[in-house]
């Protein structure tokens, strides 16, 4: 199914792998989660947000290595491959949850991930429980 | 504690079809601790099942609540409110949770959300293993505080099998020997001549394989 209107994108970052700025979201609609750290990242977080109407939800963490308190990024990454599994078990398509590690400092690569997912959401679809939600 | 891991969630699903009216009941004792049955556990599912149910276009209500503990009386009771607004009952307890909820509620659908697994212990963080098979006769004492009848896969009462390997199980390689352990332990606590006490064959009446149990304290009946 292809989406019809601008896809609405969830992000959830990490305060040193993300810095907002508004060209960034051209096509898309963003609503952005800021974390003192990625290790923030919680299951019923990122599935609150595919509840609320995200048609994909990104998650930008700092590099393994560069993580100030050591373990965020690998705790936050596990946490998205758990939901990952979850969304494919009820059939929702875990490619739409995605996790990058990224640097507030360099926004090139973040700029490549949001065109990157809007032009992937061509082919995964919008959000399946979008239409039915109360 | 007893450990429990959540159903997959396609079972969960057919459980919970029928009804339109979910309250999802969590266990905030147990499996609370292994990350199965908890208030963080209660709303994942929650959230799980309304994308689900969404997805599918079927209407559902989903209510959420963790008591203290399923499997007593006195935390139940607290659980009625909400069991009286919805048509079923999804128990994130172990399984004498659920029947407790299921004795106490005679007339609503209590539906299990877990598969109990095994009493046991946090080993680390998120890693629980298997240490007390409840067999109702404890020799503990005699073995240096490691269980040859749950943590040998033989079940050897009289020493090793001599099938270990570098202290591991040869019937699982990233199981410890007991036996080993057993050893190493009374070394270390200058017990070895428990080593030569014979340890007849076990009298398995007083375990689940001598029919369900019943403790009965006198002293607290009226």
């Amino acid at each position: 199914m292809k989406i019809n209107n601008a896809p609405k994108l969830t992000l959830f970052h990490c305060l040193n792998s993300f810095e907002e700025t508004n060209s960034m979201f051209d096509g898309c609609t963003i609503k952005t989660v800021k974390m003192a750290c990625s290790s923030m990242t919680k299951d019923i977080h990122l599935l609150k947000a595919f509840e609320s109407g995200a048609d994909a939800v990104l998650v930008l963490v700092c590099q393994e290595k560069d993580c100030r308190y050591a373990e965020g990024s690998i705790r936050a990454k596990k946490r998205v491959d758990y939901v990952k599994t979850i969304l494919d078990d009820i059939g929702m398509d875990g490619r739409r949850l995605n996790i990058f590690n990224t640097t507030a400092k360099d926004s090139g690569p973040i700029k490549d991930i949001i065109k990157t997912t809007i032009s992937e959401l061509e082919t995964i679809g919008p959000n399946p429980a979008l239409n039915h939600f109360n | 504690m007893i450990t429990a891991s959540q159903k997959p969630i396609n079972e969960i699903i057919e459980l919970v079809e029928p009804y339109k009216k979910l309250l999802i009941l969590g266990c905030g004792t147990c499996v609370k601790t292994c990350f199965a049955g908890g208030e963080d556990e209660v709303a994942v599912l929650a959230s799980v099942l309304r994308l689900s149910f969404k997805k599918m276009a079927r209407p559902i209500e989903i209510e959420e609540l963790t008591i203290e503990r399923q499997c007593e009386n006195e935390f139940i009771q607290e659980a009625s409110p909400g069991i009286a607004r919805n048509d079923a009952i999804l128990s994130l307890a172990c399984g004498a949770g659920v029947q407790a909820m299921a004795k106490r509620f005679a007339k609503e659908v209590v539906l299990p959300g877990l598969n109990t697994t095994f009493i046991g212990i946090q080993e680390s963080h998120g890693v629980f293993t298997e240490e007390c098979s409840g067999c109702g006769d404890c020799s503990l004492a005699t073995f240096g505080g490691i269980c040859p009848v749950t943590r040998c896969a033989k079940k050897l009462l009289n020493g090793p099998c001599g099938g270990s390997q570098k202290g591991f199980c040869e019937i699982d390689p990233d199981t410890q020997c007991a036996w080993h352990l057993i050893i190493e332990r009374l070394t270390t606590l200058k017990q070895q001549d428990n080593l030569k006490t014979y340890i007849p064959p076990k009298n398995w009446n007083t375990s689940l394989s001598g029919g369900p149990r019943k403790l009965i304290r006198e002293d607290h009946i009226i």
